[in-house]
């Protein structure tokens, strides 16, 4: 859709457009619109001035017994004319610095932005007053200040956003391709910068409006052109507060906010749609719990973690999307369970939806989350932060950010420690802290140290650490070795092991890596678009698989013993949460699916003690 | 790069920063058309000789930038100017006779020290506080207040505000309209003295707290709205935290971070502010009396309270720069 | 074996941190990164030769040395027998016709704005290598039939977003065969792509190389792809080629002890066999901090006290299996 179609659509965005169509429309009609001439000198008698708005004139007389109305309507144009030409200076200097200095970079680009931080750092409004007083006050000159001071804010947006497209692989692959810097400036790099200099532009015209409102105001405008600032000037220092004239006074300042405010929302709105920002985040009151008055079934003693028919929804543009339907498993004690599936399948989504740490819009419709007793998706919050960490804890990947990066790792592993046991002294918590890095291969030493002082492999075993600073029973991995390095991977894997066969926690990996799973796990959930495809030991799935989306992903992997096989691969995609298929999710790609596969969504057919699979073709008398 | 060596640097370029200024502030008014040193005299009947002893009274005789005659090298306009300025010297005002510039930018800062410091901790203390309880509860009626909020504030002019608060403040309080005291009254104490100031000092520094404070808010709450979405929250929500204790111990230190380089981005608007607010009520500040220079075209005052409102800002952003340095661990480049 | 298409002989680059004045003034030394260390390669037209390490050991400056991005500090590049650094700016941009590179990211590799036919046909025109708009439209359509996304006329007015990973891909793959290069260097084709569809692209890749005698560099840290698809593999450590040879030879006769722990501990799909594994301790060290004499020493599990002070060139352990290990020369 294009742009001003988009910018039409948007609520606020609209209204903009309008306030600021609006004033365009009143300064292009102006001699249709006002009822006297502003500029044409008349006599007037003391009783016209300050007069108060009455039938013949609607806003009152001004400090020179001028209609009110009549200035208001043709100040528009002065301060429209000013605001646009200003901005189209400030963005031709600014878009032209900015683009050379992101594009070029080096030392005229870091000489460009020294020359930009300077005007950031003077003054604008006293150094708008200062080379007016020198130069003159005509419009042009204003026109030219304003432009030549306002260029600033637009360099430096400019300039990043030129870096950052710069970097941004297609135009790596335009140059690869062997395009001349011409051509990637013109072709790839200035229509993604387009975009935002227009959102940008439009807040500049804002801007403009207001210097010369405050310039005029001042006694440095124009006084040979009527603009709203120069009304004001006008009135306010000829005495209409003395007089109580606020027809003088209120108008023309309430036509800047009509002007600034329209072109600001218009401004947001491009900013919205072209560079949207994050919108909702983690601490948003949870809006959708599930209360119950009975308890869950209990499950059996060596039964850690039971997920009964969970079903998570999120809320879409046209309706909840369900990420999760009838999901069912059980994590005995001590054992380890991969949960593994492609994008789209809903694993993390599952394991987040146990331990209630979906973001903003997730639900959980129905199922149940057993855990000693308790259903952890319909728990209260403030039992539920009893249960977190103690019983149930994350091993989050171990990405920059998922630690604070402004306090260091002993302190946040502490910090776990003490929220659940208030009693314990902080020198107590950071001594238990340093013990568990020295656990996971880090060094107690380096406690103090800061997140961004790891290296990746180095801040994933924290990450182990701190999961297991409470002692839960189950720990839920979530990707912990994707990106990291094959042996890297192996001493992390090889770390949770044994941590696992000391501690005898139980733990659930969720990865895509069928071959991580083999090495490290007891049991495997296979999982397809939001549903279990098969489960069992991992040498019942991978000797017997039951369930063609299984059987077909175990001869799509690559295998290092068994080099130079053919692989196949799997026509298609999986599932988009907004298109799920009617039937059976995988029956779009199954080369086995059948007429009834595409219609009804297949049972588990059970196939063995703790071992199932959802598949109609296992329905057959026939099949195994 | 050591932090050290980061601090150095940044020192460094204010200083630059700060010569520049001068420089700049120097050939402006060298660019003036016509004779400085008429100019300086005012009255154009003055005779030659009374010209020419303005002209070197006011060192105009000199060679402009590096002096080649007889005489020392730096014997020349722009040294004697740089050198005057490092002693305090500003020169002479124009308009007030045998008043120093110097002496006329003191009291005037001070007074705008008075307007400024208060309305900006009033905002800052307001403004955190709001952007924060707006960005938690996040789309409530009251996160849509104070965005509304925060959009009139940013889209009103400040000295409109300030002729609105001005208006009907005297009018319906009966607060004064113009001034820093009662002009032509007699206190009995000097706690009457700072009560008729205060008294004055109201509405201006309610104007300017409100109109910082939207643009403040509007920050802290972007700010906010962002760190709330990083992945380290949701780590803190997942070891059991309590939403209080984590917006304590993560949420806000890391919110507050941007803040203080956005509120050093804003000193500029800050002196902007100032200039609004005291014409609108005839405050005696630095901004009042650089509006005032350039009606009776005063241009050593107007030099001198350009420079000083530059140099204030730019320290003023150095102090900033400083204070991210020590919060954040993670600076390495300048 | 035919002759090399591309040829790296005893090739060097090192990084510098950039100078500042400060630096001039006080002539400082500047720290000095060394990311490929000496190394010697051939990629024979036909065939696909994985290049295969840890992140650090330079295989992605190695890519870019070949694809004429980087001059080496020593040593030559040579493609098609043309000394790379012999060329001026304009010639080297010629030169992209005849050496194309795949990307890791599907999502970002292309530019959303553009349609399908735009960015497969804009290689063609910066090079100008068509007569015409027609024969344009058939060499695209041609190239992407070719990467399996038929019929062509379907995919040719959709944007990026309207597409799936793997066919992103493909695109990006025909943009780079619709030139008809002599090498292609593929980095990390299928990393961030679903399981399900990797074959698909690399089963491609394999034929580009085989039906085309198109010389395939592929960069990849997964061993079971290289398994599955090289015909030969050079594995690097730290700037340098350690081991090198046929795929079959080197993954079932490794000679160097980092190969060996390497191919030790990538798992495996069976869960039946256990197998013996040597993780190394510790990680790869800083590659501005390179370990004197064998700069695998520190991290080895059968070091001597020679590896300490001696730096191993590469030996013949077999036919064309060279690997670069003290122990293999009797003390």
């Amino acid at each position: 859709m294009s742009w001003y179609r988009r910018l039409w659509d948007h609520r606020l965005g609209r209204v903009g457009v309008l306030m600021l169509g609006f004033s365009l429309l009143v300064a292009l009609a102006a001699p249709l619109l006002a009822p006297t001439d502003p500029y044409a000198s008349v006599r007037v008698s003391i009783d016209d001035i300050y007069a108060p708005p009455d039938g013949a004139r609607l806003l009152g007389t001004d400090d020179a017994g001028k209609d009110v109305l009549s200035s208001l309507i043709y100040g528009a144009r002065v301060s429209l004319l000013v605001g646009f030409s200003a901005a189209a200076i400030a963005l031709l200097i600014g878009g032209t610095v900015g683009l050379v200095a992101g594009y070029r970079g080096g030392r005229l680009g870091n000489g460009l932005m020294r020359i930009t931080d300077f005007f950031l750092v003077v003054p604008d409004l006293a150094l708008q007053i200062v080379i007016v007083a020198i130069i003159g006050q005509s419009l042009r000159n204003i026109i030219l200040v304003i432009g030549a001071l306002g260029w600033t804010t637009t360099a430096r947006l400019v300039r990043s956003q030129t870096l950052t497209i710069r970097e941004r692989k297609f135009v790596e692959r335009a140059r690869a391709v062997g395009a001349g810097d011409l051509t990637i400036l013109m072709r790839h790099v200035l229509p993604q910068v387009l975009p935002l200099m227009l959102a940008n532009t439009v807040l500049v015209i804002s801007l403009a409006i207001l210097s010369e409102s405050t310039l005029a105001f001042i006694g440095l405008g124009d006084p040979t052109k009527i603009s709203w600032g120069q009304m004001l000037n006008f009135a306010f220092s000829r005495g209409a507060v003395s007089a109580g004239a606020w027809w003088a006074l209120i108008p023309p300042g309430l036509a800047i906010v009509w002007v600034v405010l329209g072109t600001t929302l218009v401004g947001n709105a491009l900013e919205d749609m072209f560079n949207p920002r994050v919108g909702r985040h983690h601490l948003e009151p949870e809006r959708h719990l599930r209360t119950r008055t009975d308890s869950p079934r209990p499950s059996a003693p060596d039964i850690a973690l039971a997920i009964r028919h969970l079903v998570v929804t999120f809320e879409g543009d046209h309706g909840p999307l369900t990420a999760v339907e009838d999901v069912s498993f059980e994590v005995a004690k001590g054992e380890s369970v991969g949960l593994v599936g492609e994008s789209g399948c809903g694993k993390t989504t599952t394991m987040l939806a146990a331990l209630r740490l979906l973001p903003p819009g997730g639900a959980i419709p129905s199922g149940e989350v057993e855990f000693d007793g308790l259903d952890l998706a319909t728990l209260p919050e403030d039992r539920l932060r009893q249960a977190r960490w103690t019983r149930l804890a994350m091993v989050f990947q171990g990405a920059m950010n998922a630690l604070n990066p402004v306090r260091s790792v002993g302190d946040q592993i502490g910090e776990a420690i003490r929220t659940h046991f208030p009693e314990r002294t902080k020198a107590e918590a950071m001594r238990r802290a340093r013990e568990l890095l020295e656990l996971v291969g880090i060094g107690a030493d380096r406690a103090t140290e800061f997140p961004h002082q790891f290296s990746g492999g180095m801040r994933q075993r924290a990450m182990i650490a701190l999961a297991l600073a409470c002692d839960p029973e189950v720990i839920v991995a979530d990707e912990p070795t994707t990106a990291l390095d094959v042996m890297i991977q192996a001493q992390v894997m090889d770390l949770l092991v044994d941590i696992r066969q000391q501690l005898g926690m139980a733990m659930v990996l969720i990865t895509h890596d069928l071959a991580v799973v083999a090495e490290s796990c007891d049991r495997v959930v296979v999982m397809y678009g939001g549903r279990v495809a098969e489960q069992g030991t991992v040498e019942e799935v991978y000797s017997h698989p039951a369930h063609p989306y299984t059987r077909l992903l175990l001869e799509a992997i690559p295998d290092m013993e068994q080099p130079g096989r053919s692989l196949i691969s799997i026509p298609g995609s999986p599932p988009r949460l907004d298109e799920l298929p009617p039937g059976c999710r995988f029956a779009p790609r199954c080369p086995e699916a059948m007429a009834r596969c595409h219609r009804e969504t297949p049972p588990m057919t059970v196939l063995g003690r703790r071992r199932e699979a959802s598949c109609f073709l296992l329905e057959e008398p026939a099949r195994v | 790069m050591s932090r050290s060596r980061l601090l150095a640097k940044k020192i460094g370029w204010a200083l630059v920063t700060v010569m520049v200024v001068l420089t700049f502030n120097f050939f402006l008014f060298r660019v003036l058309p016509g004779d400085p040193a008429k100019a300086g005299v005012k009255d154009p009947r003055l005779s030659a000789e009374a010209v020419e002893a303005a002209r070197v009274r006011f060192g105009l005789d000199k060679p402009v930038l590096i002096n080649l005659d007889e005489g020392p090298w730096y014997d020349s306009q722009y040294f004697r100017y740089v050198g005057s300025m490092a002693a305090g010297d500003l020169g002479e005002s124009y308009a007030f006779k045998n008043r120093t510039v110097g002496e006329l930018v003191g009291k005037a800062l001070v007074n705008t020290v008075w307007l400024v410091l208060p309305a900006q901790l009033i905002a800052i203390a307001a403004g955190v506080a709001l952007g924060l309880v707006a960005a938690w509860k996040r789309g409530t009626k009251l996160d849509v207040g104070a965005l509304t909020f925060g959009l009139v504030t940013w889209s009103l002019p400040t000295f409109f505000l300030g002729i609105l608060l001005l208006f009907f403040g005297s009018r319906w309080f009966g607060f004064p309209t113009a001034g820093r005291v009662t002009i032509g009254a007699e206190y009995t104490s000097i706690w009457d003295q700072i009560g008729d100031i205060v008294h004055h000092l109201f509405l201006p520094t309610l104007t300017f707290a409100l109109v910082l404070l939207g643009e403040y808010l509007l920050i802290m709450r972007s700010s906010v709205v962002e760190v709330f979405s990083e992945d380290y929250i949701l780590t803190a929500k997942a070891k059991g935290l309590s939403p209080g204790a984590i917006v304590r111990r993560h949420g806000f230190r890391n919110a507050m971070l941007p803040i203080v380089t956005l509120i050093a981005l804003n000193l500029g608007f800050t002196v902007s502010g100032a200039i609004q607010v005291e014409t609108v009520y005839s405050w005696p500040g630095l901004g009042k009396l650089t509006v005032d220079a350039v009606s009776t075209r005063d241009f050593p005052v107007l030099q001198g309270a350009f420079l000083l409102l530059a140099i204030s800002v730019i320290g003023a952003n150095l102090i900033a720069e400083l204070v991210y340095l020590r919060l954040d661990p993670r600076v390495t480049e300048v | 074996m035919s002759e090399p298409v591309v040829n790296l002989t005893d090739v060097t680059r090192t990084f510098a941190r950039s100078r500042s004045i400060l630096d001039s003034v006080l002539r400082r030394q500047v720290a000095q990164v060394t990311a490929v260390d000496g190394i010697s390669l051939e990629v024979h037209p036909g065939e696909v030769l994985a290049l295969v390490g840890e992140s650090g050991c330079g295989k992605t400056t190695t890519a870019n040395l070949v694809m004429g991005l980087l001059p080496p500090t020593r040593g030559v590049v040579e493609v098609e027998g043309t000394d790379l650094a012999s060329l001026d700016r304009e010639e080297l941009r010629q030169s992209r016709r005849r050496i194309q590179m795949v990307f890791q990211d599907p999502y970002e590799s292309l530019n959303p704005r553009m349609t399908v036919q735009d960015i497969v046909s804009e290689p063609l025109r910066v090079h100008a290598a068509t007569r015409d708009r027609g024969h344009e439209r058939e060499r695209v359509v041609e190239a992407l039939e070719y990467s399996g996304l038929r019929p062509a006329e379907r995919y040719l007015g959709m944007r990026p977003h309207e597409l799936s990973g793997g066919m992103r891909q493909r695109v990006v793959i025909a943009a780079a065969l619709v030139l008809e290069p002599a090498v292609l260097i593929a980095d990390e084709p299928v990393s961030m792509l679903d399981v399900s569809i990797r074959a698909e692209v690399l089963n491609l890749l394999a034929r580009l190389a085989h039906e085309k005698s198109i010389a395939v560099l592929m960069i990849t840290h997964d061993l079971s792809t290289v398994a599955a698809y090289a015909d030969r593999v050079a594995v690097m450590y730290l700037g340098r080629v350690v081991e090198m040879g046929p795929t079959l030879d080197v993954l079932r006769a490794p000679r160097h002890p980092y190969t060996r722990a390497l191919l030790s501990v990538v798992p495996v799909p069976h869960p039946s066999r256990r197998r013996e594994r040597i993780i190394l301790t510790g990680e790869t060290p800083d590659p501005s901090r390179i370990p004197t004499g064998c700069r695998f020493h520190p991290r080895c599990p059968v070091v001597e006290d020679r590896c300490l002070t001696n730096d191993p060139g590469l030996v013949t352990v077999g036919e064309h299996h060279q690997a670069a290990c003290l122990l293999l020369n009797p003390a």
